[in-house]
């Protein structure tokens, strides 16, 4: 046993270094392809975290008249609040709401005009958050019930759907993207190795006539691959490393405000994932090269 | 080295095979070969099996019984071919090409299966073999190519060590093993020379140490001298016949007349895949 393991790393690594432009084509091709998915992923995860955060943004905001009493408006959150769709209810007083529209025209760099008015234009707002933001149930119904509280409710149920649809799709999109660039890679690197093996079909054919049992000519191949997969993986992962801190910069730039984080989870994601796949990949490519020589 | 202690080193090699291997069966009797042959045809064959039960089937290394072999293309490479080779014999194999040789001796070695009929070789049914028992028949066999089939970038001990890496063999036992292999071929010189560096009869020595590696019954040689020059050729012929007379069988399908002529031993002719003469001290026509 020990023997056969010895006999096939030694092979394997004999066999990668002895045929170093099919290894290199292999090892690229892998590379590249682990680079195509780790990005897909990013961009996807971004997209995700995008539509998530779209999607919490999602509530139903009404206005209040000014003036009303303390009373109705608390009477009125607890009743939105008992409604079973409804996460959560906050109040926003008409300073709050004036400094809020403050901030964001000087965000966006515009003249702040608020001042010149003399009176606070900005009504308060009940902002209601709901569950699923595809579900409104009697949230409007119930927030105009009370007669001369409620000013306006903004009607958000329509950009909801929207959004909601939109990001169904997107996901979907996205899924099938991944899917399909994932197989045209796997077809790929396959083929690369198997172009590798095939360089060698007079080893295998000596191999077996000798009386090399299956396992002999399988292992060393199949190492081989792993090996591929694993220096594929362990290169793209540098790569990546490097590339880390300019994309953080230009997604920053391009997401502005939102709150779309590459944290330690997604890091952790990926290195399990660059790894596993390049592994697998090359493992699954060798596998099924070999194949080929050894049926009959 | 001396010649007398090689041949009792090899000699002492013969019947202490590989451990890791099967135990080697007994040579075909006919305890073995009869209850294989029956179950082999039992319902396909209406005639009786006696041909093994000719005196030479009870040794034989090498037997085919009505064999046929038709490619998936329709090509019928075979037809009805009977042959025994008794252990130990030395047979020649001639034809012209596409008579069938090489489709006999992939049988033999079960590269292919034959289409009807049973192949046997050192007592096993090869036709009907696992697809898993082939390696260790293979190790029965030595099999040598006109082409050689050496890797290139191998020395010569290597080339010759690879066919016992390959199978399993322990490390400790290669070394002495292959020092006699080549000791028997006389290339214990150019041990660690490259195939590149040989003369093309060096080349051939190689691959038949490579094929005696492993101490086989059979040796399977096919056109092993159609890339040499006559005096090479002779040389290789010399070789086979010394590896004959020390007890391995030898099945050498050769073009070379004049070798054939000459060494008045057992000549097989094929033709469009049938066996048209058997002579023992045959003659070979010119095709």
């Amino acid at each position: 046993m020990i023997s056969f393991l010895a006999f096939s790393f030694k092979r394997a690594l004999e066999g990668f270094w002895r045929n170093k432009v099919m290894s290199l084509a292999a090892t690229v091709t892998m590379i590249l392809m682990l680079i195509l998915i780790s990005g897909l992923v990013i961009v996807l995860t971004g997209l995700e975290a995008g539509l998530r955060f779209v999607e919490e943004k999602v509530e139903v905001q009404a206005f209040l008249n000014d003036g009303v009493s303390a009373e109705a408006v608390n009477g009125l959150v607890a009743d939105v609040e008992a409604l079973p769709e409804v996460a959560s209810v906050s109040y926003t007083s008409k300073e709050a709401g004036l400094n809020a529209f403050r901030e964001q025209l000087a965000a966006q760099g515009k003249e702040d005009l608020t001042a010149v008015t003399g009176v606070n234009p900005i009504p308060a707002s009940l902002n209601v958050k709901v569950k699923d933001p595809g579900v409104y149930g009697d949230v409007v119904k119930t927030l105009e019930a009370p007669r001369g509280v409620v000013d306006e409710v903004l009607e958000t149920q329509r950009t909801a759907d929207a959004i909601v649809n939109l990001s169904g799709v997107l996901r979907t999109i996205g899924l099938v993207i991944v899917v399909m660039v994932g197989l045209t890679v796997l077809f790929i690197v396959i083929n690369t190795i198997r172009m590798a093996v095939m360089a060698r079909a007079d080893e295998i054919e000596i191999m077996r006539l000798v009386g090399a049992s299956d396992a002999f000519i399988r292992w060393p191949f199949i190492i081989e691959g792993l090996f591929v997969g694993l220096l594929g993986g362990a290169i793209t992962l540098g790569l990546l490393s490097l590339a880390g801190d300019p994309i953080h910069q230009v997604t920053a730039q391009i997401t502005g405000e939102l709150p779309i984080g590459f944290n330690e989870q997604l890091t952790q994601q990926l290195l399990a994932a660059v790894l596993g796949l390049g592994v697998v990949v090359g493992g699954i490519g060798a596998w099924i090269s070999v194949r080929t020589y050894l049926i009959r | 080295m001396t010649s007398s202690p090689l041949r009792t080193a090899l000699r002492s090699i013969v019947p202490t095979r590989n451990p890791i291997e099967a135990p080697p069966k007994p040579l075909a009797s006919p305890a073995v070969v009869a209850p294989l042959e029956s179950v082999a045809t039992l319902g396909r064959r209406t005639a009786p099996p006696e041909d093994l039960a000719l005196p030479e089937a009870r040794l034989a290394s090498l037997a085919l019984h009505d064999v046929s072999k038709v490619y998936p293309n329709g090509k019928r490479a075979l037809a009805d071919v009977d042959l025994i080779v008794p252990e130990g014999d030395f047979v020649f194999l001639v034809g012209p090409s596409g008579a069938g040789k090489s489709t006999l001796i992939k049988l033999l070695i079960r590269d292919e299966l034959p289409t009807t009929g049973s192949v046997f070789v050192a007592g096993q049914d090869v036709s009907h073999l696992r697809r898993r028992h082939v390696p260790r028949l293979r190790r029965q066999i030595g099999i040598v190519f006109q082409d050689f089939k050496l890797l290139p970038r191998k020395t010569v001990r290597e080339n010759v060590a690879f066919a016992l890496e390959v199978t399993g063999t322990p490390r400790r036992m290669i070394r002495s093993r292959v020092d006699s292999a080549l000791a028997l071929v006389g290339l214990s010189a150019q041990a660690r020379q490259l195939p590149t560096t040989l003369s093309g009869g060096e080349m051939q020595r190689t691959a038949i140490a490579r094929a005696m590696v492993h101490d086989p019954r059979v040796i399977i040689a096919d056109e092993p001298t159609g890339n040499l020059d006559p005096l090479i050729s002779w040389e290789i012929i010399q070789l086979l016949l010394r590896i004959n007379d020390l007890g391995t069988t030898v099945l050498m399908a050769s073009h070379n007349a004049e070798v054939v002529t000459a060494l008045r031993k057992r000549v097989v002719a094929l033709e469009e895949g049938r066996i048209i003469r058997d002579e023992v001290g045959g003659y070979h026509r010119e095709y």
